[in-house]
């Protein structure tokens, strides 16, 4: 069964306050969601300085221009406080990353779940912006879901794929490089202007091309990678490892979402079965920016094998793979490869018909109607503002939203759905057990994290270890037993009586 | 700018297959391929405060 997911570090802008107080903003904004949720959140066991190349680095690199914004009189905070973690009924998690809020989903195993909660992730951050704003003496939130404030500073967008540990890791880079680098060409979310310091005029395909300088390292804060390889599986470490991609962009379009992801998935279940792809390209670094910022639309790519390569024909290479070994699996597998087709012969004669379904091309079409009407240059600030408006989520303000609401947009999920899953998890991964523990038992949660829940009753303390439950039927034994048992004490005692000394 | 000849073209991409939810044995229903009105669309991007992006200052993230 596919598992994946996707965290989002949002933009925030608040009214007469600047970079140096995102922390505080950031921090004040997560604890003042009003949704019930548990705290604080399970460090123990998580490392982001593993590297799945079977070592561990000291430190991570930092962005040197970032300490400029550390306000001088501001102490840190410890990290617990720093980042005010909580997990909600729906299995996700909400915390302060470093300035950004950032919600990251719960666990989902079909792509229409990981549309409609990456779309509840939204609405969470948006209740708390607006809860914030409540408060005594706060000022207008603004919340953007993109990954550039325009001036040098990114901020990501990540998904996560669990996939078995054996594939080598070499295989995997080479198999992940070519087709990172030319997703964009759908996966993009489209951005005015090349950074930093580059030609203001020039509308890329991707917000996030520019910051990429390494082919793989396990960094995420500076020098990022096109392939992360941190190791924290969030699962059995001997069976499992987490594909953790951070150089995708932050979709609004829920089409652009789900071809992401199932895109992704498809590729990695393709190289699991050892196929490899039959190309590498000469600078994958370097590639990325060039489709990015290819204003022909031609996206040639250099290869070692093929001379020149279009970025369709790239990525056809992948599709028929794929669609040779897996059309039939499944619906999300047969909606994946029908819509990636039908999507790359599209790129291929008319891109910018996909208005209704890319979020670069909705974003440029908008951009070119506000340019025509107002008579203003591409290099204009006006434009930008433009750019950054799309991203905004509030559906009163944001212009994705506004194409949205005038039935522009293809739509793959329903706005009571999304509610939904504003405090339910989906119902066959794990997210459900974790939700549900929240629901039920939030005041006797000492700590809770992806894999362990520490729970205390009176004078018991117990471990729900969520590891094993990567199958829908195992996940509904306990959740039917979490539906009926009338307290925590009586749930314990099942499970001691069924010979677990967890979950 | 960009060089194409048409910058806007007015032919629609195709009809796209919804997603299967759990348990959803329906079939897919036909989309609407009219395209809607985009006049609204011009006043709220008036409504921007053109100075926004030139003011927005982030902390790097990951």
């Amino acid at each position: 069964m596919p598992l994946f997911g996707i965290e989002t570090e949002y933009g925030i802008s608040v009214d007469s306050k600047g970079a140096s107080d995102l922390m505080d903003e950031s921090r004040a904004l997560v604890k003042a969601y009003p949704g019930k949720s548990a705290s604080p959140w399970y460090y123990q066991g998580e490392d982001p300085r593993n590297d799945v190349r079977g070592f561990h680095v000291d430190r991570l690199s930092q962005d040197p221009e970032d300490a400029l914004f550390d306000a001088p009189d501001r102490k840190p905070l410890p990290v617990q406080e720093e980042r005010a973690d909580r997990v909600l009924t729906n299995g996700a998690r909400l915390y302060n990353d470093h300035g950004h809020p950032e919600y990251a989903t719960s666990e989902c195993a079909t792509l229409h779940d990981l549309v409609t909660h990456d779309k509840a992730g939204e609405r969470v951050i948006l209740a708390a912006a607006q809860a914030r704003m409540e408060e005594k003496g706060a000022n207008r939130v603004q919340i953007f879901k993109n990954n550039t404030d325009f001036h040098g500073s990114s901020y990501g967008t990540h998904e996560s794929y669990l996939i078995g540990r054996d594939l080598p890791f070499p295989d995997l880079l080479a198999g992940l490089l070519p087709f990172f680098v030319t997703r964009i060409v759908y996966a993009g979310a489209g951005k005015l202007g090349i950074e930093p310091n580059g030609s203001p005029s020039v509308y890329q395909l991707s917000q996030r091309a520019d910051f990429f300088t390494e082919e793989a390292s396990v960094d995420t804060l500076y020098r990022r990678p096109l392939v992360n390889t941190r190791d924290e599986p969030h699962a059995d470490p001997r069976r499992y490892r987490r594909l953790h991609v951070i150089c995708g962009d932050a979709n609004m379009s829920e089409f652009a979402t789900a071809l992401k992801v199932g895109t992704t998935w498809l590729v990695t279940s393709l190289l699991e079965t050892g196929w490899k792809p039959p190309v590498r390209l000469v600078n994958p670094v370097q590639a990325i920016k060039d489709v990015s910022r290819d204003q022909t639309y031609k996206w040639e790519v250099r290869t070692h094998e093929r001379g020149n390569v279009s970025a369709v024909d790239l990525q056809r290479i992948y599709l028929y793979a794929a669609d040779n070994l897996f059309r039939g699996r499944g619906a999300d597998t047969d909606w994946v490869l029908t819509a990636w087709e039908s999507t790359l012969n599209t790129l291929e004669s008319d891109p910018l018909s996909l208005d209704d379904r890319l979020d670069w091309v909705a974003k440029r079409s908008l951009i070119a109607d506000y340019a025509e009407a107002e008579g203003l240059d591409w290099s204009s600030d006006a434009l930008r503002s433009i750019d950054l408006a799309y991203c905004n989520i509030d559906p009163e303000e944001g212009l994705y939203y506004a194409l949205e609401q005038s039935g522009a947009m293809v739509r793959l999920t329903k706005d009571d759905e999304i509610d939904k899953a504003i405090t339910q998890a989906p119902a066959n991964t794990r997210a459900a057990i974790r939700g549900a523990l929240v629901e039920r038992f939030s005041e006797e949660i000492s700590r809770i994290g992806w894999s362990k829940v520490v729970l205390r009753s009176k004078d018991q303390a117990w471990v729900a270890d969520l590891d094993d439950y990567l199958t829908p039927e195992s996940v509904s034994i306990v959740m039917e037993r979490l539906s009926t048992d009338s307290s925590l004490a009586d749930f314990i005692k099942f499970v001691y009586d069924n010979g677990k000394t967890s979950v | 700018m960009p060089v194409t000849e048409d910058d806007r073209s007015t032919k629609p991409a195709g009809p796209v297959e919804p997603l299967r939810k759990e348990g959803d044995e329906t079939g897919p229903s036909r989309p609407d391929v009219t395209r809607p009105d985009r006049s609204d669309l011009l006043k709220r991007m008036k409504n921007v405060d053109p100075d926004q992006a030139r003011k927005y200052r982030q902390r790097s993230g990951q």
